[in-house]
């Protein structure tokens, strides 16, 4: 059981992590990023493959794995920047899903739908199984704290500020003399940063990705956790992710109590239960659980 | 071979133009882009079975069924859920309609199962006209896709309903200052776009393949139509479809055929660049 | 009466001691349940076969615990959906690994999550048992866990090029959805007929596709004399219907699991013709029958529930196993593994309950199953086994002949 406490909660992580760069990229400056799983699966890519075929120490290829999200990232705002929000979130939508087949048809590079093996361990001195997996565990925890008091810095600074002056309304904000476009690639650069340590954190985690791994569906739930927990809000999103997480796996324990509907039903209605939940939440929190505390404006209510 | 191509680009645009003008006109009333067509389009074409194959209804009453179903859960999900949530974010509804698509899809999955199914009607043969080939369905389809597209535009241009939804979707605000039964109007959209979801089911199911997750892969190509054409234009979704279809036709020509789902988006990508509103689409005022 | 200490739960004992937690160890005693758990593909790309795969495990199971259960235990079943997703899939195999304290995982379906799940089952020493047919799943199982009952087999596209080719068609094209598993049947049938005679190199498609027009016209440009298509059964019923609404009079060959029942429904008669092939389930073997049976399913001359069969066997192999190993002990267990299913001179028994009474009875026995007869080489792949092909002919699949492995 407290194995299980230990995975979940490694998991947890990187949801957070990705909650966090998701938030920062939104939350504070409201570039609508749906191509989350196509920075995560860039991530785990790039770390998984600096790591294991050009033999990079794993830790490093973490690092740099971050950095090439970072320069997607720069690319795909500088490209996208001037585009209204929805527009925004289907073309970020679409930089998600060109990323995946991308790993799905080029098997010379990342060995197509078999996936890749990711035997690389860092931070591995060589430790049992589960003294490591507490290890790992805690080599997240320290990246989301470390991300967390990035993301709150930013947030009680004057750049915060900025940034969420041009969330409310980028117009003014340029017209006061802010470079609206300089600050919206910084933030958007930023969250893709954390977003791809968070791919190569969870590839070594998971030690073997594919294409699979990284359907527009994580973005989904990355976007929930932000909502759910109250979005502006750092920590109200690592709350939400936990949350997420617990819905989505807490509702596995149901099958484990009834014997009446066959698994396939069973499978049904627990996302049935999943989307239920999720929806509930929104629609009567609907500034999360945790709403940003100040900077509240009767603009977000009404647009 | 290129002839052929235009057919099966036009047929594939049948298929997702009359969905796009519903996902258009939903966008334009509930002001943001409901990703649940995909589990209405379910909803519909599994109406639509159940009707066909379980009932033995013709065709055509099940089709008229899938438009009631569609009508009805569009309605109601706007209703229980959308209404409700009007003041909240459009990235917050977005999420919200990707949630009610998992409980629609799997509702449908509980009730059916997961085996894939045909309408009660035999596949027939194409005709050919030289050396392209079409069936007479897929004429029907086309006929019946242009024939939606002419109606929601004279009902959009000529109608005092359709005159008041343009006005909400132009500006709510001045339209409700100027009398302008919002509610009637929302409730009116959303049983027309319904019936158009519930209908494109059952084309979809003639063309492809019945199964739970059909909607959603016609999601993505479906909005893309739609934002293509500009959101808010009748004849811009279908214009938009044409190129979808078009687009994904053509781009086997230079690309492997496997990274073809991702031509919609690059189209979506490089077109939202150049004309940010969409072919036919009007600049929104900035609030 | 301690039976045994599972490794996970001196693992999980250390750590809480190291954690200074008062956590003591609990130990399995003769009468505890044994605990198995099931990964099968309810919902997405796989849900067409999930639901067969899981009751099939489930009233296997629910068989062996009315019957007594293995090593006086009763068999605890934990079933959970693999989503057909690596990404869920992980969290819910360390569901069943670290809280259900499985011994081993049924009925994981696309290479995808049998890999995905492979590093946390090799490091917890846990079985696994797939149907999914990467080559890859051999080179990365370097425990010996993983038991594959899904051929991965050169015969099996081997024998529908060869039956091409003795239907006289010379010119073929083909196209095979975008995964691990078709590609090797591809390999198998481009290598009978020889690459000479592909008009073009095959092509790949995507599952989940709004469209699948400009494939299939490309598929039948230069109209060949018969193609190849690998895939599905939700990607190939709608392709297949589109090739008949093309006009196309040549020859459409698949594998059975794509051609299987519910594709004939939704198309009707436009299925006649199609030739199809598959790893044997001898549709005349006891197994097979009993399964119908079991599953209450009318014996209608078609192949039914391909991979329900073969997680059935699964479970049945898993349970002879266990008895024969005479413990839990996960390193007895696959080695009986292979003993009970596996070599020649041994009684042949067709389903479990036989099974158990002739190990309690001291014999040898060799298990063949539902889904094949189930024989492991030394890699613990299910060996070439032999390949049925069969035309489909008025609604039935008609035998034409059957080539040995």
């Amino acid at each position: 059981m407290l194995a299980y406490f230990v995975a979940m909660a490694t998991y947890a992580g990187f949801f957070m992590i990705l909650a966090q760069g998701l938030n920062l990229q939104w939350g504070m400056t409201g570039m609508v990023n749906f191509g989350v799983a196509g920075f995560y699966a860039l991530g785990a890519y790039s770390g998984a493959i600096l790591s294991t075929r050009i033999g990079i120490a794993p830790e490093l290829a973490i690092a740099l794995a971050g950095v090439a999200a970072g320069v997607a990232g720069l690319v795909v705002s500088l490209l996208t920047m001037r585009l209204r929000e929805d527009y925004f979130a289907i073309v970020t939508l679409g930089f998600g899903e060109i990323v995946r087949l991308f790993a799905l048809n080029e098997d010379w590079l990342t060995e197509g739908p078999r996936g890749l093996r990711i035997p690389a361990r860092p931070f591995d001195f060589g430790l049992s199984n589960a003294v490591y997996s507490l290890v790992y565990l805690g080599v997240v925890a320290l990246v989301v704290l470390v991300i967390y008091a990035i993301c709150e810095r930013i947030r009680s600074g004057p750049y915060g500020r900025t940034l969420r002056a041009i969330r409310e309304d980028d117009v003014v904000a340029g017209v006061l003399g802010k470079n609206v476009l300089r600050f919206r690639v910084q933030a958007f650069v930023l969250g893709s940063v954390f977003m791809g340590v968070a791919g190569a954190l969870f590839a070594h985690y998971i030690q073997n990705i594919s294409p699979d791994t990284f359907m527009p569906m994580i973005a989904i739930f990355i976007w929930m956790s932000v909502i759910v927990g109250g979005y502006g809000n750092n920590k109200g999103l690592l709350l939400g992710a936990g949350i997420v997480i617990f819905i989505l796996e807490g509702s596995r324990f149901l099958g484990d109590f009834t014997s009446i509907v066959t698994s396939q039903q069973l499978s049904s209605i627990r996302i049935i239960l999943i989307g239920i939940i999720l929806m509930a939440v929104l629609r009567f929190r609907p500034r999360g659980l945790i709403p940003e505390p100040k900077f509240m404006s009767e603009f977000e209510k009404t647009s | 071979m290129m002839g052929q191509m235009i057919v099966n680009g036009v047929v594939t645009a049948a298929l997702i133009a009359p969905p796009a003008v519903a996902f258009s006109m939903l966008f334009g009333i509930l002001r943001f882009p409901n990703f649940a067509i995909g589990g209405y389009i379910t909803v519909g074409v599994f109406t639509g079975y159940a009707a066909n194959v379980l009932f033995g209804l013709p065709l055509w009453a099940a089709s008229l069924a899938a438009m009631l179903a569609g009508a009805a859960v569009v309605w109601a999900s706007d209703r229980i859920i959308f209404r409700p949530m009007r003041t909240s974010s459009p990235v917050t509804l977005l999420v919200v309609s990707i949630a009610l698509t998992f409980v629609l899809e799997h509702t449908v999955r509980l009730v059916f199962g997961a085996d894939v199914r045909g309408f009660d009607l035999p596949l027939e043969r194409p005709l050919v006209f030289g050396g392209m080939h079409i069936t007479r369905p897929q004429l029907y389809l086309m006929g019946a896709s242009l024939l939606v597209v002419i109606v929601t535009h004279f009902l959009l241009t000529r109608t005092r309903i359709g005159k008041a939804m343009r006005a909400m979707a132009d500006n709510s605000q001045l339209a409700e200052v100027r009398g302008i039964r919002s509610v009637l109007v929302r409730v009116m959209v959303t049983l027309y776009c319904g019936a158009l979801l519930g209908l494109s089911g059952v084309s979809a199911g003639l063309d492809l393949v019945i199964e739970p997750l059909l909607g959603w892969g016609l999601t993505i190509p479906i909005i893309a139509a739609a934002i293509l054409g500009g959101i808010g234009s009748v004849y811009g979704a279908m214009l938009g479809a044409v190129l979808v279809g078009l687009a994904e036709e053509f781009a086997t020509l230079i690309l492997p055929s496997s990274y073809k789902i991702g031509v919609g988006f690059a189209m979506i990508t490089i077109l939202l660049l150049l004309r940010p509103y969409g072919l036919l689409g009007q600049p929104e005022i900035k609030k | 009466m301690q039976t045994l200490i599972s490794r996970r739960r001196v693992v999980t004992g250390s750590t809480a001691a190291m954690l200074g937690t008062a956590f003591v160890p609990r130990f399995a005693y003769a009468s505890d349940p044994i605990n198995i758990g099931s990964l099968t593909p309810n919902t997405g790309g796989g849900a067409p076969y999930g639901g067969n795969m899981a009751a099939a495990i489930k009233r296997t199971v629910d068989q062996i615990n009315a019957a007594g259960g293995v090593l006086n235990r009763q068999i605890k079943l934990t079933q959970e959906d693999g989503e057909t997703n690596p990404e869920t899939a992980t969290r819910a195999a360390d569901k069943l690994i670290n809280v259900n304290q499985v011994i081993a995982i049924l009925g994981t379906w696309a290479s995808s999550v049998t890999l995905g799940i492979m590093p946390k089952c090799q490091s917890a020493n846990v079985i696994q048992m797939c149907v999914s047919s990467s080559s890859d799943i051999p080179l990365r199982d370097t425990k010996g866990l993983v038991f594959n009952f899904q051929i991965l087999n050169p015969v099996w596209g081997r024998a529908l090029g060869q039956l091409a080719l003795e239907r006289g068609y010379k010119r073929f094209k083909l196209m095979a959805l975008n995964n691990d598993f078709t590609k090797s049947i591809l390999d198998g049938f481009v290598d009978a007929v020889g690459a000479g005679r592909l008009l073009e190199k095959p092509f790949y498609y995507n599952a989940n596709q709004a469209s699948y027009k400009s494939e299939v016209s490309h598929l039948l440009e230069g109209n060949p004399d018969a193609v190849f298509i690998p895939g599905y059964v939700t990607d190939f019923t709608a392709i297949y219907k589109d090739i008949y609404r093309s006009g196309y009079k040549g020859r459409v060959i698949t594998v059975t699991f794509a051609a299987s029942a519910p594709f004939k429904a939704a198309v009707g008669d436009a299925a006649e013709g199609i030739l199809h092939g598959y790893p044997i389930p001898p549709l005349d073997s006891p197994a097979y029958k009993q399964y119908l049976r079991e599953a209450g399913l009318e014996d209608n001359g078609q192949i039914q529930h391909p991979y329900g069969t073969l997680c059935r066997d699964q479970i049945s192999v898993l349970a002879l196993a266990i008895q024969k190993a005479g413990s839990i002990d996960v390193d007895k267990v696959k080695k009986a593994i292979v003993d009970v299913s596996t070599g020649p001179g041994k009684k042949t028994v067709y389903n479990v309950l036989d099974g158990l009474k002739a190990i309690r009875a001291g014999e040898e026995i060799n298990y063949s199953g539902a889904g094949s007869p189930v024989e492991f080489d030394s890699h613990r792949q299910t060996v070439d086994r032999d390949v049925q092909l069969y035309e489909i002919k008025g609604g039935k699949d008609v035998v034409l002949t059957t080539r040995k492995g």
